[in-house]
């Protein structure tokens, strides 16, 4: 069994790192109220978005854009975007999204260019060697509408450019306020509907596209892809403190378990080490005892006769 | 004169939601009002004024947008934009800081990207430099 000074020292480190799982506990939940809130703001347009633009995508009419796909072309670059986090020590959060991106990567036949968001990833794939595109430091922390709007035109330049002609997004998205899902989405180019899934007896509406189709949707979709964006970077920051807070809330909860298991530990150390001191002593004072018996044996005799005698 | 429903939604909020009688809408060519029983359609907005009217021969409510798009379909109007703001809430101050902001940019070299980013910032900085001069006066 450990010294029960050793116990102690291991007690105090854990109380230590106690203290930090605690206080990292309530900085994300801070965090998180705030995240949540913008999230709550965004979400009706992040959501209305999504919904427009599939109504747009149905009534399109024919016409070739360069932000819609041409069913005849095979698409064979992708520009990835990947959205991890800045700091490590948020439970799966980090690890499920990079091995997301990476089965992505490993899966895939295409080129891929890979943009990475978030200081954690960068690392992770510098690290695997996986090249990835310089010079696009975002940070994952405080997402607002200006940095969506930079990696938005940086993507949006990369694909008209024709560096990449598809581009996904891999994020981590809020489904509830306790459950969180990867998504991977392909934003560009955009696909049409089939055909197929609209009866005949439906009445077609018709949209006219303002001021012409083609100006129309290029303002419209790059704004999509802005919106999108955004919108990603929010629900992934907001996970990411989800994650951390419930991280290191269960670090607290197993640093108060151990501890109470070495304060069981340290009182037997403690007592243990008492009992054999006081047996010590009394074996010491035993033997002393025998000592003095033995140089006074009259003395002795005669109390043991004493004994004898009334007995 | 009849109404319709429109769902004005920038990215941070949900501006208004309700009945409204007629809206105008800064479109890349021109302005454009939108009434009741408008033909469908879809129209890309720039950075501009739109004003809509919520109350019969009430007051028009005025309102400084982003770069969007607005949908028009049965009767609803959804008006989607990155940034729609009120004129009050714009603040001169930090409006005219933008657009200097974007003008010392303009000056220095950069990408054909910057560039229109930059000019982006400043239509933006300009519009609500304008708006706030007018409410104020």
């Amino acid at each position: 069994m450990a010294s029960p000074r050793e116990i102690l020292n291991h007690i105090k480190s854990i109380q230590d790192t106690q203290k930090i799982t605690n206080a990292m506990y309530l900085i994300s939940s801070t965090k998180m109220k705030q995240a949540k809130k913008k999230l709550e703001d965004t979400e009706p347009y992040f959501y209305t978005l999504q919904n427009v633009i599939s109504q747009i995508l149905r009534h399109l009419p024919d016409m070739e854009h360069i932000f819609i796909e041409k069913p005849d072309v095979k698409r064979t670059k992708i520009g990835l975007l990947v959205m991890s986090g800045d700091k490590g020590l948020a439970g799966a959060f980090n690890h499920n999204i990079l091995k997301t991106a990476r089965q992505f990567i490993d899966h895939t036949d295409h080129d891929v260019k890979l943009f990475v968001v978030g200081e954690l990833g960068r690392q992770y794939f510098i690290k695997q060697n996986i090249p990835l595109e310089e010079n696009f430091l975002y940070t994952a922390q405080n997402p607002t509408f200006n940095r969506a709007r930079w990696i938005a035109g940086r993507l949006l330049e990369k694909y008209k450019s024709g560096e990449f002609d598809e581009l996904h997004v891999i994020f981590t998205r809020m489904e509830s306020s306790i459950v969180s899902v990867l998504e991977d989405k392909m934003i560009l180019p955009l696909v049409r509907f089939a055909d197929v899934d609209i009866p005949l007896d439906v009445r077609q509406e018709y949209f006219s596209l303002a001021p012409s189709p083609e100006e129309a949707l290029d303002t419209i979709v790059p704004n999509y892809v802005t919106g999108f964006i955004y919108g990603a970077l929010v629900e992934s920051f907001c996970s990411e403190q989800y994650a951390r807070m419930t991280a290191m809330e269960s670090a607290t909860n197993n640093a108060e378990e151990l501890l109470r298991d070495l304060r069981i530990q340290y009182n037997r150390a403690r007592q243990a080490a008492i009992t054999q001191e006081i047996t010590e002593v009394c074996s010491g004072t035993r033997a002393q005892k025998k000592k003095k018996g033995n140089n006074s044996q009259v003395h002795y005799l005669n109390s043991s006769s004493f004994h004898l005698g009334s007995g | 004169m009849s109404t319709f429903h429109i769902k004005i939604i920038t990215s941070t909020k949900v501006f208004y939601e309700g009945p409204c009688y007629s809206v105008v809408i800064p479109a890349l060519d021109g302005e454009m009002e939108i009434m009741a029983n408008h033909a469908e359609m879809i129209v890309a907005t720039c950075p501009g004024e739109m004003r809509f009217r919520i109350e019969e021969n009430g007051e028009q409510y005025r309102a400084i947008v982003g770069q969007g798009f607005c949908l028009i379909a049965n009767n609803r109007a959804t008006l989607l934009a990155d940034q729609i703001e009120r004129p009050e809430e714009v603040d001169a101050n930090r409006a005219r800081e933008a657009l200097e902001r974007a003008q010392e940019r303009m000056r220095q070299k950069q990408s054909i990207q910057e560039y229109h980013m930059t000019q982006a910032a400043m239509a933006r900085a300009l519009v609500r430099l304008k708006e706030t001069e007018r409410f104020i006066h």
